[in-house]
């Protein structure tokens, strides 16, 4: 069927260059971000090893506050950076809006750097309402402004940029194409790839939560003017918010992969109709999902919290049936070509489903009472995170600027790298799953002498993050040299 | 012990997926081609045997969820009230500052060995997580404290001994020594 737009006519060469170049910009800067907001967790697990006894646990609070939102904030515009230039071969992303999210994201982290690092804000990255007004003296009134004014910086910017990568895609492929219909009804349509198929599912889902995090920070400020605001309602909404931002993020590493990983197989991977199924089903579930996040709140209607259980539940039939098993049937017995970059992706989806089985565990509400702001939660969300979806962001980079430089990898520094970040890496996880298995609270700046365990666990996770923080010096050396010589082609 | 339970059923899950992993990698040493419509249909089984483990977990789970029930009465109301940074728990309502104060100060509660305790929880300020850790230090439940809201956590203690209370949701700088306790005897 005849698209709306004939692809060769999208991107001139020069237009296209820019863009490239544009790209590298984004993922020097997220590799730049990268061992300064892990040292912070670094900072934090010594914290809880009881390295820094004499220093005021404000910090650590104001660390993880920073932490977990940069770390949030790095991936999803690394993610969002990554699959608009993957979408310049079927699609018209705006430079423009790029360039203006960059700025804006700078200014956004700048300001929370300030409020955080130099105003003690410690909220945590889910501020919880209504928390930032009982800050106790220990961050002033500036801190809590200028952090929510960080958050209006980026949401408006991410507000804007999923739009336009919206727009984009709506341009060449109707939003009906671009969801996979024809698929679904059996009828004739466009060929649509995967990555806008799950890119269109992404971006429809984050605008919603993007929603979600305006109308929080506009109750703010109608419950700072004096009018109550009902706690159980924020809560609500901050975690469909948080919680969509986190997926769709993982989800945008899914796309890469999708895209990616079948020139290195030798295969395709193609949408076909149990891909669009699944895909549309996310669209759907990932909606309601959040509501584990609030099954210790009892108050929150008995359905509700059933209905959260199902669909956390069903997440796991599209992610393993159609994209895992996919991405293992495509790598199985085939000609693949295994590089930095296509070992990063496919362990990223090794972890995307490892940290989904501890998640879906976890979404069980019998065993959420047991597990429910413990360290087993860190423990899952890293594993999807840190061995899902930044591995594949890293591949991503790693393989933009092979590209582009065409300087080769050194076999034996991938295997290093490959070695250091798996060790150290899953090391580290396995300490915060055996905490949360025995008890011991997440967020805790010191532990009690009941709890005292929580600290030797704390000290083996040092060795190992120690451990992998080499892994990501090496990789930024080696994947550091190939973007600068593709930044100066 | 619930949680020691999940954990091995973590590891034996995810192992097993890491190890189908492990083996896909290794199959590359030998490329050929594969067809796919048997690839398809082992994508169908996959699918009814994840359908038939989520509907067991279901079944297995959904009637345990740890809410009140309305047809079962409680042995004793205890009553719970968090605030920046300690919780206040007592035998009788807590409506005020001055009250909670006071529970804040007062001897510990003590409980019937046996007893279906249910704790009415709620804040005077910010969220908390009221959670209750045995003797041995087992997070045995939980739930949040709320302000504007009263969660009903229902719990049977079976052994004697002092149970410490933790909070379990980030409440400010003094988060990690915010706590109380009582005494099942």
């Amino acid at each position: 069927m005849e698209l709306t737009t004939d692809v060769t006519n999208l991107w001139s060469e020069g237009d296209l260059n820019k863009f490239r170049r544009m790209t590298l910009i984004w993922g020097a800067t997220v590799l730049l971000l990268l061992p300064i907001l892990a040292s912070l967790g670094y900072f934090m697990r010594m914290f809880q090893s009881n390295f820094f006894p004499h220093m005021r646990p404000e910090w650590f609070y104001a660390v993880l506050t920073l932490h977990s939102l940069g770390m949030v904030g790095t991936w999803f515009v690394g993610g969002m950076a990554g699959v608009s230039y993957l979408l310049t071969q079927y699609t018209h992303p705006s430079l423009a809006i790029s360039k203006l999210n960059y700025w804006g994201t700078l200014v956004g982290v700048l300001l929370l750097v300030a409020c955080t690092l130099g105003g003690l804000f410690g909220t945590g990255w889910y501020f919880l309402f209504p928390l930032p007004l009982y800050s106790q003296g220990v961050w002033q009134p500036w801190a809590t402004v200028t952090f929510f004014v960080a958050l209006a910086v980026l949401g408006l910017c991410w507000t804007i940029w999923t739009l336009d990568l919206l727009r984009a895609i709506a341009q060449r492929y109707s939003l009906k194409a671009a969801l996979g219909l024809n698929y679904l009804l059996g009828k004739p349509g466009p060929d649509v790839p995967p990555l806008v198929l799950i890119s269109t599912v992404s971006l429809i889902v984050s605008f919603a939560g993007f929603v979600a995090a305006v109308i929080v920070i506009v109750l703010f400020g109608v419950d700072a003017l004096g009018y109550a605001i009902d706690p159980l309602l924020m809560k609500n909404l901050t975690f469909f918010f948080g919680h969509i931002l986190v997926n769709i993020t993982m989800y945008l590493g899914v796309a890469m992969v999708y895209e990616l990983l079948p020139s290195y197989a030798g295969r395709p991977w193609k949408t076909n109709r149990v891909v669009a199924i699944a895909w549309d089903a996310v669209l759907f579930l990932i909606l309601f999902a959040f509501f584990h996040h609030l099954y210790m709140d009892f108050a929150q209607p008995r359905w509700v919290q059933t209905f959260g259980q199902i669909c956390s539940y069903f997440l796991a039939v599209p992610a393993g049936v159609v994209s895992i098993f996919g991405c293992l049937a495509l790598v199985y017995a085939s000609k693949m070509k295994w590089t930095l970059a296509s070992v990063l992706f496919f362990l990223g989806i090794m972890g995307w489903g490892v940290g989904g089985i501890a998640a879906v565990i976890d979404s069980t509400v019998e065993v959420n009472f047991h597990f429910h702001n413990t360290l087993w939660v860190p423990a899952h969300f890293h594993t999807y995170y840190l061995m899902g979806v930044v591995l594949i962001i890293l591949g991503f980079i790693d393989h933009l600027g092979l590209e582009v430089s065409k300087l080769q990898e050194s076999p034996p520094r991938t295997k290093a790298i490959i070695t250091l970040l798996l060790l150290g890496g899953y090391g580290f996880l396995s300490m915060f799953y055996w905490a949360g298995a025995h008890s011991i609270p997440r967020r805790y700046a010191v532990y009690p002498n009941e709890l005292a365990q929580g600290t030797l666990y704390a000290r083996v996770a040092f060795g190992f993050i120690t451990v992998l923080l080499c892994g990501i010096l090496l990789y930024l050396w080696e994947t550091g040299k190939r973007c600068i010589k593709a930044f100066s082609a | 012990m619930i949680q020691m339970h999940a954990f091995y059923a973590f590891l034996v899950v995810g192992g097993l997926l890491v190890l189908i992993f492990i083996y896909v990698a290794a199959s590359t040493r030998h490329s050929r081609e594969i067809d796919f419509h048997a690839a398809y249909a082992v994508r169908k089984k996959f699918f009814f045997v994840l359908l038939a483990l989520i509907l067991v977990g279901f079944g297995l789970t959904l009637g345990k969820m740890p809410y009140p029930q309305e047809n079962q009465v409680p042995d004793k109301v205890v009553f719970v009230v968090g605030k920046q940074f300690s919780f206040g728990v007592s035998d009788s309502p807590i409506t005020n500052d001055q009250e909670y104060e006071a529970a804040t100060y007062a001897a510990p509660v003590e409980l019937p060995v046996g007893a279906l305790v249910e704790f009415r929880v709620t804040s005077f300020d910010v969220n908390h997580g009221f959670s209750v850790y045995s003797p041995n230090g087992d997070l045995l439940g939980q739930t949040q404290a709320m302000p504007g809201y009263v969660n009903r956590l229902r719990l049977r203690f079976t052994q004697p001994g002092r149970y410490n209370v933790f909070c379990l949701e980030l409440c400010g700088m003094g988060h990690h020594r915010m706590r109380g306790v009582f005494y099942v005897k």
